[in-house]
């Protein structure tokens, strides 16, 4: 495994711009989900239950 | 180089025995696992509908709790007498807990699988939340509790160990696995508290007949305090694998030592006031307590998605240092042909998708539309299901060696078997989820009724049955690559130079970087037990004082019942 | 402790996440009106309920313009009513099933709808709906609850109204 190493990056000179990346895109898929997930599969469906108006 | 049968042949011993129980409740949970797939589906029925209880009760419990559990003692064991480099302090103590363990999962197997067996009068067909009023054989009850204290002494071997480390070390940072070990420990005796009362004070001595009844509501709430840790002491350990040794693998370093710590004290301090997140749809809980219970479950996803980062960017750290680029271009620069690697690369990502439907499950009101449906049985296959599990399979590659001196048999075999495990998850939890947002009942021998059909909204249910069986039996064969790999493995002969050495990630930030006050575990504890206190003693004052200590009932359930109602005697005797 | 940049940005993030995941939990709440099953019921004896006089008759009935309530006792394997005869409400109304068990955890679920609820003996789970167009839908138990669990299923018909008779009417 050490064999393939290329460099070492240590902790100044790195910045993990492939996570940022990632993680944004995670973000994205999440906050979609969620309002399809939340406001249309469920709000969007009958028999919701209510409080009750006495 | 030295691994770690070099270093530790007395522990290493014990850690191949939790492994190997572990081994045996993957293997009998996966291949019930594929009855469950197969019967649901009406492909094949191979036992009684009203039998299929018994086992989903043995799929739970031993995948859960047994495989889980026994893994992670192993797996615990090895990362805090790796990162002390010292032994634990009385390997005959370490043997005896897993002793207790063992003896407490066959006390209680015996009637999980005397309800299979006709003319063995006892059962336990609970499933795994054995919600009073059904009852189980004593024995199901003894077992288990002797199980819990078997993990309570493991915790006191792993801290008993730290103490003896801390004198010979007086100025020392805790090594971060073990830090790790001890946070998760500690969380685990705080909830696990809440099962061992339900089982000792209320659910044994009822079965023993000593109680004439329990009150149902109680000893669920009593379940679900420790019902929803107990998934952290689940992902612990596979979040302990993904900072230490999936960065190495990756040919990195950990991006964060200090935030690490950060995220295991925010665990310690959140993951068991949340339980009344399984209860939303629980009659006599006021909506107050389920609302508290939900904003702390949402704030218990920030470590995770903490975790998210801070994994990635060392694995990030590991491919630009292997000469990856770009923006995306160094994901080409990992290892994939490691199963080790790919393995629990995979099983993180399952994890990021188990992240959605985890946050639907804490969202309150929107439970109406999921609780008890297949989704939930969707969510949890890909968290303890797989998160877990495939990260327990694929460091199996790396630990067995270690544990044994013998190299794996074949990595190419199992890197199929991670992507096997990767494809049929993906197949068998996409489908359970659909299903569920249809309506779709999780644990239910024939999903398919007299007098209304599921309409699914994308795709039909033939498709989604589909989806449930290819992926249920692709599992199924991962699981079977996995067990004949290892044990091919075990039947090869020793060869040490062959093993890497027993080492884990190095920080790029390190402990150094964190303030101390991160290692005081007793000022964490201390507050963790005041949330729990906080959050917990009014709805179980309430329900107390509602219903009573035992009361107020419903009938033990399969015994025999007075008047009126159908008199049974057994669960298989019920429904013909 | 020097926090890096990104990671400062995505905590920020997860937090706006979070929140959003709150803020929309209390719009349920509060903006559509969403009620969680609670407390709001007291405890009963699931050995006497023949001494309940809601749950003696288990039934539908009027208790005002539009408003139904519907006494469901969930036992093991049926609901009743439900399973022998369909529980039948008019178009357009608003519905309280009040459902208890008799015996172990069930549950009263409407597939396919946000109608779901835990069964608990010695608890009454309140549940107020509105109905709208006739349809018929179907009701499960989604909790184990002994070996027949999977026959235990009703039937709950939303009829027109000029359909709709009381059975204390016929
Ligand atoms: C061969 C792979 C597997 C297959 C085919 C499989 C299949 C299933 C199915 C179909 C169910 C739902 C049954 C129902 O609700 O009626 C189920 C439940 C469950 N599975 Fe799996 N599973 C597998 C592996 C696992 C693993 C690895 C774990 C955990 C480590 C796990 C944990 C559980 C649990 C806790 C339940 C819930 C039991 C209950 O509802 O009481 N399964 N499984
Ligand atoms: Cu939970
Ligand atoms: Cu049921």
């Amino acid at each position: 495994m050490t064999e393939e190493l290329h460099r070492e990056i240590g902790h100044d000179e790195y910045n993990p711009v492939g996570t940022l990346v990632l993680i944004a895109l995670y973000f994205l898929v999440l906050l979609l989900l969620w309002l399809f997930v939340y406001f249309i599969e469920f709000l969007g469906r009958d028999l919701t239950v209510v409080g009750v108006v006495i | 180089m030295t691994t770690y049968i070099e270093r530790f042949p007395a522990e290493a011993r014990v850690i191949r025995s939790t492994f190997f129980t572990a081994f045996i409740a993957l293997g009998i949970g996966a291949l019930f696992g594929l009855l469950q797939v197969l019967h649901r589906t009406d492909v094949h029925r191979l036992v009684d509908s009203a039998d299929y209880y018994h086992i989903l009760t043995i799929h739970g419990v031993l995948l859960a709790l047994t495989f889980t559990i026994f893994f992670l003692a192993g797996v615990f064991t090895w990362g805090l007498t790796t990162s002390l480099d010292r032994g634990v302090v009385d390997v005959r103590f370490t043997w005896a807990w897993y002793g207790l363990m063992v003896g407490g999962t066959a006390l209680a197997a015996i009637p999980m699988f005397g309800g299979l067996i006709d003319g063995i009068d006892m059962s336990a067909g609970v499933l795994f939340t054995f919600y009073a009023p059904l009852q189980a054989h004593p024995l199901f009850y003894l077992g288990l509790a002797l199980f819990i204290i078997g993990t309570w002494l493991a915790g006191a071997d792993w801290i008993w160990t730290y103490l003896a480390w801390r004198r010979e070390n007086p100025d020392e940072r805790i090594p971060l696995p073990t830090f790790m070990v001890l946070t998760t420990t500690l969380f685990w005796y705080l909830s696990s508290l809440g099962v061992a009362i339900a089982v000792v004070v209320f659910l044994l001595p009822w079965s023993l007949g000593l109680l004439e009844q329990v009150n149902p509501l109680l000893t669920r709430t009593l379940f679900w305090y420790f019902g929803h840790p107990v998934v952290y002491f689940w992902l612990m350990p596979t979040y302990m694998l993904w900072y230490v040794l999936l960065p190495k693998v990756a040919g990195g370093k950990l991006f964060s030592d200090p935030l690490a710590r950060v995220v295991f004290v925010l665990f310690l301090l959140l993951s068991t006031p949340t339980g009344i997140h399984h209860q939303y749809l629980d009659p006599g809980i006021a909506e107050g307590f389920k609302f508290i219970a939900m904003t702390n479950t949402m704030f218990l996803l920030l470590p995770s998605l903490l975790t998210a980062f801070t994994v990635v960017a060392s694995v990030e750290h590991g491919a630009r240092q292997r000469g990856g680029t770009g923006y995306l271009g160094w994901l080409g620069a990992l290892p994939w042909r490691d199963p080790v690697f790919t393995g629990m690369a995979l099983a993180g990502l399952m994890f990021a998708a188990a992240g959605f439907s985890g946050m639907v499950n804490a969202g309150m009101n929107i439970n109406y539309l999921v609780h008890n449906t297949f989704w939930i049985v969707g969510h949890f296959h890909l968290t303890v299901g797989t998160a877990v599990a495939l990260t327990f399979m694929a460091v199996t590659y790396w630990l067995l060696p270690q544990i044994t001196g013998k190299p794996i048999w074949s990595r190419s075999v199992g890197l199929a078997q991670v992507v096997t495990w990767f494809v049929g998850m993906t197949l068998m939890s996409n489908a359970m989820h659909r299903g569920g947002l249809s309506g779709v009942p999780r644990r239910t021998a024939e999903p398919q009724y007299e007098n209304f059909d599921f309409t699914p909204a994308f795709g039909t249910m033939a498709e989604l049955d589909a989806g449930v069986v290819i992926g249920g039996s692709l599992l199924f064969l991962s699981a079977v690559l996995f067990l004949g790999n290892v044990f091919v493995s075990l039947t090869g002969g020793k060869d040490l130079t062959s093993i890497p050495e027993n080492a884990y990630a190095e920080a790029l930030s390190g402990a150094e970087d964190g303030p101390l006050i991160l290692d005081n575990l007793k000022l964490w504890l201390v507050i963790a037990v005041l949330l729990v206190v906080l959050t917990y003693a009014l709805p179980i004052g309430a329900i107390i004082d509602r219903g009573g200590l035992l009361g107020p009932g419903g009938s033990p359930y399969p015994l025999v019942v007075e008047s009126g109602r159908a008199i049974s005697i057994g669960l298989g005797e019920v429904v013909a | 402790m020097n926090i890096h940049a990104y990671e400062k940005l995505w905590l920020a993030a997860s937090l706006v996440l979070i929140v959003l995941f709150i803020g929309s939990v209390t719009y349920g709440a509060v903006g559509a009106g969403i009620a969680m099953v609670d407390d709001a019921e007291g405890v009963i004896d699931p050995d006497a309920l023949d001494e309940d006089d809601r749950f003696a008759d288990p039934r539908v009935e009027e208790v005002g313009e539009n408003e139904y309530e519907v006494y469901v006792v969930a036992g093991q394997f049926f609901f009743d009513p439900g399973t022998f005869e369909p529980i039948e409400v008019p178009e357009h109304s608003q519905v309280t099933f009040y459902v208890t068990s008799p015996d172990v955890i069930h549950s009263f679920s409407i597939p396919g709808t946000n109608a779901n609820t835990m069964v608990i003996p010695g608890e009454v789970a309140s549940m107020t709906v509105e109905v709208g167009d006739p349809q018929e839908y179907g009701i499960v138990c989604n909790e184990f609850c002994g070996g027949g669990h999977h026959d235990m299923e009703g039937e709950f018909h939303v009829v027109p109204e000029d359909e709709f008779t009381l059975e204390a009417d016929e």
